[in-house]
């Protein structure tokens, strides 16, 4: 009876340290660690092939050959599920990646440039924000054709300037430091000063708003996927799960669309509470 | 950004739990059970003052030339006429025109019905059965019904009230679909204004409800038309309002709690809580529709038979049934549904009977792939999420043909380009196999038959024997109902031989009634007639 909390504690120790002791915290990095061992061993963890039809299982409820049932096609959910992870975690990924990189640059650009370049980029930050990140995605995809690429390419420039307007805003303040004058005065380039010392200190805000964004991106994905715009099936993906789920409720089987739904839910608070848990953990430490 | 996100998240979560409804475990059966057709419902007892009814979406337009589609033919059947009228019982008798003559092969005459008034007052003429005809074969307007079309020569007025129309090879089929909007009839006038058919100018036609608002993406309302020609169809409903619900839980729900009186062509997952309403009945009717899979490309891995027949034999056609269309249909064996057999039904039971039945045989199919020298040749089947069914026949395509050793891909279409497959040729490209499901607008099943000619529209599969087109030809200049079908069934014969397309099971027309009405038809017909004139009072 003791070995299991023992043992519990012990795979949750590391991450408790870095959750800094917060339950709440520790369960979220914990969900967030599930989900990318999950998207990475996914051949080798799931019961069955994601894509293999049973009509004989057509909408099965849970049983111990499917824990949460099969879809419409008789495919295992779990699997699916399991295998929804990659495309879930895949395509927020790179749009926080490619978002924050441009976000930085043109952020910090504004910052340290200031007058003339400062007003023009502030100008296109906003140009973007009055363009909804969905709207700007279906557009893409009209143009590029449905899947991954055009939505993940549009939500990367919609969401720089989520990044873009925190980086100026914290990189004004530190260009302001003594510190900074200081190079100056040595002589050291702007360049220099900028990817040696300022990036470095605005990076872990830079890091919270991006892992908060994570979560939102995944959002938008999995709609897009729902209505059909992104991820398309035979592909295991949580938004069109939902999709091909939704008609079998009038049925009463709930599990081919809710499954994914709870995921989806649970990833992106999971995200939420520990991009927030970074951003407070930096006011900490400025304070 | 985060509130709205959060909230939307929570939402999303809301949606799924919600929309669950009471039930907590999936019918084993999929929802399905044993159905029974119902030829009609009972006449209406009495009149009532407003009627609401559920499409699954708003036409793009009202304009009969590109009516060729389920929702748009259940609005207009009820707003415009054509110069013949397909009945419930699939019979095509007089509309507009009062008689119709075929004095030689290459000739059909019409004389037009005298005192019949559009909906603005104005009398119908041979002028605008003239206009309303040719429009068909303007190339500007493109009409979606120009098959209908191929054989004519001419439409001419030959007398005040006569309208005359000259073929180019004799053509029994242009009769009957004259029943259908190929033959509406819509006043030259209103032809002629700019944006006809569109929210703003509408139509003005002589059915028996006139349109009067069109609330872009929420309703169509209509009010009876106290001129109407026809006593024995006089409207009983003094209002009837068309909303759209293209979502499917919604539209189901809607019909369960009573916020609309009814619908057609209902989804098959909503059959069992339809099945058991308290609020009105769900009706199962004749049907000429038939799914199937459509080899688009003959030229491919798809123009050898024994690789199409080799598919056709691994498919599991009682899987897909019970999964597709929730156990509510019947396994086809032929591409043209039994019921399309209008002009010869129980002939058709013998023509039928004939026909090889579908059983399922992977170890046979897997060695016709072989002799064939097909293994590991792909096959290319379109997907969508435009509806469940598509995803899943996709599904059990792929999965059936790796079983026999193809390789088939998925090729995902998104929603609004599926219905390009069946209109533009390049938007087919790269594909082998289209689902389709597949009506016949009149009882004539050379409607189906006659497409699969040399050089038709949509002949997708671009299909060619010149004993199949002769037989086309024989088919069409036999004016004898009995002696047509008789050819019609040597045609089937070839379809089935030479797997055109692969037929995969029949459906019958469904209809949602709420318990205060009765007398809509339950056939398919009511995408030609006008159903809702004979609504009215259940008690």
């Amino acid at each position: 009876m003791t070995a299991v909390p023992v043992h519990r504690r012990r795979i949750l120790a590391p991450l408790a340290r870095i959750a800094g002791g917060d339950k709440l915290v520790t369960a979220a990095l914990a969900v967030l660690a599930l989900l990318i061992v999950a998207a990475v061993l996914a051949p080798l963890i799931a019961p069955h092939d994601p894509d293999a039809v049973d009509l004989s299982a057509t909408l099965s409820g849970s049983t111990p050959e499917h824990l949460l049932g099969a879809d419409q096609s008789g495919r295992d959910v779990l699997s699916r599920l399991i295998f929804g992870a990659r495309t879930g975690l895949l395509g927020p990924l790179v749009i926080v990646i490619v978002s924050t990189l441009l976000g930085m640059l043109i952020g910090v650009t504004a910052a340290w440039r200031g007058g003339v370049v400062d007003s023009v980029l502030s100008r296109v930050m906003e140009l973007i924000f009055s363009f909804p990140a969905l709207l700007l995605a279906i557009i893409l995809v009209a143009v590029f054709g449905v899947g991954l690429t055009a939505p993940v390419i549009a939500m990367s420039v919609a969401y720089a300037p989520y990044v873009g307007r925190l980086a100026r805003s914290v990189a004004m303040q530190e260009k302001a430091r003594p510190y900074i004058q200081a190079y100056r005065v040595q002589g050291w380039s702007g360049w220099v000063i900028c990817v040696k010392h300022l990036l470095p200190n605005i990076a872990p805000l830079i890091l919270a708003q991006s892992a908060i964004n994570f979560g939102y991106a995944l959002m938008d994905l999995a709609a897009l996927s729902f209505l059909g715009f992104g991820v398309q099936p035979p592909t295991a993906d949580w938004g069109a799960m939902i999709n091909e789920g939704a008609p079998a409720l009038l049925q009463g089987a709930m599990l081919p669309a809710l499954a994914p739904g709870v995921a989806i839910v649970i990833t992106v608070v999971a995200f939420s509470i520990v991009g927030e848990s970074i951003a407070d953990r930096v006011a900490r430490r400025e304070q | 950004m985060r509130t709205s996100r959060l909230v939307a998240a929570t939402a999303l979560l809301a949606l799924a739990v919600s929309a669950c409804g009471g039930a907590t475990s999936a019918d084993k059966n999929g929802g399905s059970a044993a159905f029974e057709i119902t030829e009609d419902t009972p006449p209406a007892k009495g009149p009532v003052d407003s009627v609401t009814w559920s499409l699954y979406a708003e036409p793009q337009s009202l304009d009969y030339a590109y009516a060729f589609d389920y929702h748009p033919n259940t609005v207009l059947a009820n707003v415009c006429e054509q110069l013949m009228r397909i009945t419930p019982d699939l019979k095509v008798e007089p509309g507009l025109a009062s008689a119709a003559a075929n004095p030689d092969p290459k000739r059909w005459v019409y004389t037009i019905r005298d005192g019949v008034k559009f909906h603005d007052g104005s009398t119908l003429t041979a002028d605008d059965v003239v206009a309303s005809l040719r429009r068909h074969i303007d190339p500007k307007v493109g009409s979606y019904w120009i098959s209908a079309y191929m054989n004519v020569k001419s439409v001419e007025k030959t007398g005040p009230m006569e309208v005359t129309v000259h073929l180019k090879k004799p053509d029994q089929l242009f009769n009957e679909e004259m029943g259908t909007s190929a033959g509406t009839v819509e006043s030259a006038a209103w032809l002629a204004k700019e944006g006809y058919g569109t929210p703003d100018v509408g139509v003005n036609c002589t059915g028996p409800f006139a349109l009067e608002s069109w609330q872009k993406g929420q309703a169509l309302n209509f009010k009876k038309f106290d001129g109407y020609w026809d006593s024995s169809l006089a409207p009983k409903v003094n209002t009837l309002k068309m909303v759209f619900i293209p979502d499917p839980a919604a539209r189901v729900n809607a019909l369960l709690s009573g916020e609309v009186d009814g619908g057609y062509l209902l989804p098959p997952p909503g059959f069992p809580k339809l099945r058991t309403a308290g609020t009105g009945t769900l009706y199962f009717g004749p049907n000429t529709t038939a799914v199937n899979l459509i080899p688009t490309d003959l030229k491919g891995t798809l123009g050898d038979l024994k690789v199409r027949r080799a598919l056709s034999m691994a498919l599991d056609r009682e899987g897909i049934i019970k999964a597709a269309a929730g156990g509510v249909a019947t396994p086809a064996k032929a591409p043209a549904a039994i019921g399309a057999w209008g002009i010869a039904p129980e002939a058709a039971k013998d023509y039928y009977a004939k026909l090889p039945a579908l059983t399922r045989d992977v170890a046979g199919a897997k060695k016709l792939i072989e002799e064939a020298g097909a293994t590991g040749k792909k096959v290319v089947i379109a997907t969508s999420t435009l509806s469940p069914e598509i995803g899943v026949i996709a599904n059990a395509v792929q999965s059936a043909g790796q079983a026999i050793g193809l390789k088939v891909e998925l090729k995902a279409v998104a929603p609004e380009a599926y219905t390009a497959l069946f209109s533009d040729e390049k938007a087919r490209e790269g594909i082998d196999l289209v689902m389709t499901i597949w009506y016949n607008s009149t009882p004539d099943p050379l409607e189906f038959y006659g497409i699969l000619e040399t050089g038709n529209f949509a002949n997708y599969g671009g299909y060619s024997n010149p004993e199949y087109d002769a037989l086309v030809d024989e088919a069409n200049a036999q004016a004898d109902p009995a002696a047509r079908a008789e050819v019609i069934a040597k045609l089937q014969e070839i379809a089935v031989r030479d797997v055109i397309w692969i037929p995969l099971y029949e459906v019958p027309h469904s209809m949602f009634l709420n318990k205060r009405l009765t007398g809509a038809p339950t056939s398919i017909a009511q995408l030609m007639f006008p159903w809702a004139a004979r609504l009215g009072s259940a008690g």
